[in-house]
């Protein structure tokens, strides 16, 4: 993983930004996160489809509905369009910036549309499908391979409750059931949105605010700096989980709150790399001829400075997307995290309030946070090793 | 180099306000927030009685002023040079001995300053026991990382760290808890707290019944150690892994044979004896001596004292210590492996660029031996990097100490913190915020200094 087994044959024309990505992923532990990465990502999309109650199709006296379908919700059908649009975007090959446009004008209308005509039923009994089921109601029934919602207590069979992994006869459950008898893996693919989401978007504002003031910071230096690092520093003296304490303790809790203060907290690492960069970048001549040249100064920091800062805060950022998760799931884990849907560290402290040991509860959620945080963190191992000069000099 | 170090202190100043501004405007600003009626709420009381003890609060506190009126109080308070008030509240004068007050818990009703010097030598207790591990095992793994570059050990350790980094505290505790404290599997260590209820009357000291006693510990304990090492200095490495793998084999089948009867299965002895023989065959054959000679004789210390209370006698009282010790071992290994991951890449990093340096090659080719190389010139000159980063660990440590601390029920700073705050204990909560501030900042300082003392080149005249 660290050796420094670069590529030689590049092509010439490529950039170095291209050239840089390509020896991220040539890499064995890049890969090997990617892939664990996209495969959260694709149960995450689809997770109404891996684990649901509602049966994918059925036909009742030869009449076909699919309860699956009727019974998404607008934020399902979200997540579904973008996916669907990046997927599409991907094949369209647009320049990076036309990407994130037309990705967030599609993302937003979707969300507006899906919430104005998508109207879920208001009451879901989970149980109907398995008593009709039961009693040779339908014709015939395709059920998604994890037969259980999140919230499905499996309620009509009086013996549910804790179970280990495979012990039941009835019923299968892959990775047990927690003390309500709701399915393990079903809640642990429902909460891997929020585990995705929390990194993605947490961090997205964490580098937003630091590039902003750390490209101030490093480019006008001076009483702007002074005042500046007295901010990083306000932020970084007190522990960062004590300060997430106190944010989320106060305020009401919700996965967009937690997101926006996750983010909040998190600037201060990425306005300090900015501002190293800018301040050794702004000595540099393209800079000065970009400045002569009388560009205004948005142009200057964000265009000629920004992308030529880019590496270490990128690598900054895949630490950084890790240690969000891992935040969100310690949130949880000391209570303080979302009530009503199940994220991993919630899923966590469950197992530690309930009165017995159970292995399955807090082993395979904890084991679903490590390997997260691991693939993003042997991510940026790869960045920070193909970027760093030395290695590459010495070797 | 005075005037520098004033002028840090002076700028603490700022920052200090800043953060206890910050964490003042999220409190007040919430909804919510603090009031009397939020400390009154969930108490079930009557109408006047309610209105009387909101009043109280309200008095007591200050809590019905604006939110800026409260904080300039509190600050007030705070500060060892500011405003004096006389009983009735009016401005008495200005005094610049006042002495700071940090004003009493919500929650607790006793002062912050009794709460804090409470809480503090317990986190202490573990900081200080974790730290030195954290150093000692990061050096000793990321300086053979470094010196070992693109061997199997480089790989395999760099690729083990980086995975113990990303595993989540809690899960760890959660899982040792569950497996080696509660009755379900082996019930080895207690779950919480940090010494039983009978410890506290019992002597500081282990104590045995007879002399022959102790003897027979002394002796198979020394005897079992010394086998032991003896035996990972042997230099033929596939008979040092047989050997060690067929002691894996004997201690995973008395594991598993610990195991309480409904757990037990012919799968669980297999893997428990096939997980142990791996472990411990891989530790032997090992390249790295020092790993093997510390594995080893951690197992022969273990298995000298497994026999020794085998064949002892006499009553053995425990004693404080031990049982403190006996406490402490699980926390302690869910705080340390997390920075010595973290810090045994930063050595491996700070070594490698030392050891491909040009004055290294010079001392090299002087004919300067491998071993001073590396200790006198090299690893003297990496220690920078782990300088500026024992300034992080202190927040850090705190920070992390707060899971540990919630997980194992320890009552240390971290527990008291989490508690403060779900409990919105103003008072508690900008005490907690300012110690912490103040001793980053001054770790921060401190390793300012150190860095000038490790290098020449640095001063801040």
């Amino acid at each position: 993983m660290s050796s420094a087994d670069t590529p030689t044959a590049r092509s010439a024309g490529a950039s170095y930004g291209k050239k840089i990505m390509h020896d991220v992923f040539s890499r064995f532990g890049a890969k090997l996160g990617l892939t664990w990465i996209a495969v959260i990502a694709f149960v995450a999309v689809f997770a109404p489809f891996l684990a649901n109650s509602h049966p994918l199709l059925l036909s009742i006296n030869g009449e076909v509905s699919s309860p699956a379908l009727s019974f998404l919700t607008s934020g399902d059908v979200t997540v579904l369009g973008v996916f669907i649009c990046a997927v599409a975007l991907y094949f369209l090959r647009l320049s990076f910036t036309k990407n994130i446009v037309v990705l967030a004008v599609v993302g937003g209308g979707i969300a507006l549309l899906s919430i104005i005509f998508v109207n879920p039923p208001q009451l879901t009994v989970y149980e109907q499908y398995r008593v009709n089921e039961s009693a040779a109601n339908y014709d015939w029934v395709i059920r998604a391979p994890i037969p259980y919602s999140p919230k499905d207590y499996i309620r009509e069979q009086g013996d549910t409750g804790l179970e280990a992994p495979l012990s039941n006869e009835h019923r299968s459950h892959l990775m047990g059931t927690e003390e309500n008898g709701a399915d393990v893996l079903s809640r642990m693919i429902h909460a891997s949105r929020i585990a995705l989401a929390i990194g993605f978007i947490a961090t997205g504002i964490a580098l937003f605010i630091g590039v902003i003031l750390g490209g101030l910071m490093g480019y006008f230096s001076g009483v702007v700096d002074m005042i500046g690092m007295r901010l990083v520093e306000i932020f970084e003296a007190v522990p960062t989980l004590f300060l997430l304490l106190i944010f989320v303790a106060f305020f009401e809790r919700s996965l967009y709150v937690m997101m926006i203060i996750i983010g909040v907290t998190g600037w201060p690492g990425y306005a300090r790399y900015v501002r190293a960069e800018f301040l050794r970048l702004r000595q540099q001549e393209f800079v000065q001829a970009a400045i002569v040249c009388g560009l205004p100064l948005r142009s200057v920091l964000f265009r000629h400075m920004l992308p030529n800062g880019m590496a270490p805060i990128l690598v900054a950022a895949s630490f950084g997307v890790a240690s969000a998760i891992l935040a969100e799931a310690t949130l949880s884990f000391l209570g303080l995290g979302l009530v009503d849907n199940p994220s991993w560290g919630q899923m966590l402290n469950q197992s530690v309030q309930s009165s017995t040991f159970n292995w399955w509860m807090a082993a395979f959620p904890g084991g679903a946070i490590f390997l997260t945080v691991f693939a993003y963190n042997l991510i940026g191992e790869s960045m920070r090793d193909a970027i760093d000069p030395h290695l590459k000099r010495k070797s | 180099m005075y005037t520098y170090i004033v002028r840090r202190l002076l700028l603490m100043i700022p920052t200090l306000l800043g953060i206890t501004l910050v964490v003042f405007i999220v409190m007040a600003s919430a909804p919510g927030g603090i009031s009397a009626q939020s400390l009154v709420e969930g108490q079930n009381l009557e109408p006047q009685a309610k209105k009387a003890l909101e009043d109280y609060y309200n008095k007591l506190y200050g809590l019905d002023s604006p939110a800026p009126i409260q904080y300039l109080r509190w600050l007030n308070n705070v500060s060892p040079v500011g405003f004096t008030f006389d009983e009735a509240g009016n401005l008495d004068g200005f005094s610049l001995f006042k002495g700071s007050d940090l004003g009493k818990s919500f929650r607790y009703g006793r002062p912050v300053t009794d709460l804090i010097a409470e809480r503090v030598p317990i986190t202490a207790l573990l900081n200080i026991i974790s730290i030195p591990i954290i150093y000692i095992i990061a050096v000793a793994i990321g300086v053979r990382a470094a010196t070992q570059r693109g061997q199997s050990f480089d790989v395999g350790s760099s690729a083990m760290m980086l995975g113990l980094w990303s595993i989540p505290t809690m899960l760890t505790g959660v899982l040792l808890i569950g497996f080696f404290a509660s009755d379900q599997y082996w019930h080895w260590f207690p779950t919480s707290g940090l010494n039983d209820r009978v410890a506290l009357d019992m002597v500081f000291l282990p104590h045995w019944g007879s002399l022959s006693d102790i003897l027979i510990l002394i002796f198979s304990v020394l005897f079992a150690t010394a086998f032991f090492i003896w035996m990972s200095r042997w230099s033929k490495p596939y008979t040092r892994a047989a050997c060690f793998a067929v002691i894996g084999l004997l201690a995973g089948f008395f594991m598993a044979d610990a195991l309480p009867e409904k757990e037990q299965g012919l799968i669980t002895y297999l893997m428990i004896t096939s997980l142990a023989a791996a472990l411990f065959g891989a530790v032997a054959y090992a390249q790295y001596s020092v790993l093997r000679v510390f594995f080893m004789g951690l197992v022969g210390l273990g298995i000298g004292f497994i026999v020794a209370f085998y064949f002892q006698e006499g009553p053995f009282v425990r004693g404080f210590l031990l049982d403190r010790a006996w406490h402490l071992v699980l926390p302690i290994i869910c705080l340390t492996y997390g920075g010595f991951a973290f810090l045994s890449k930063l050595t491996r990093t700070a070594m490698l660029e030392n050891l491909l340096s040009d004055y290294a090659r010079t001392a090299k080719a002087k004919g300067v031996s491998d071993n001073d190389v590396l200790w006198r010139h090299v690893f003297r000159n990496s220690l920078l990097p782990l300088i500026t980063v024992s300034a992080s660990l202190l927040p850090s440590l705190l920070g992390g100490s707060v899971i540990v601390e919630s997980i194992f029920s320890i009552d240390g700073m971290g527990k008291l913190a989490v508690e403060a705050v779900k409990g919105r204990d103003r008072e508690l909560v900008l005490s907690i915020t300012l110690i912490s501030g103040l001793l980053t900042l001054l770790s921060y300082l401190i390793a300012d200094l150190c860095y000038a003392i490790a290098d020449p080149r640095v001063s801040y005249e």
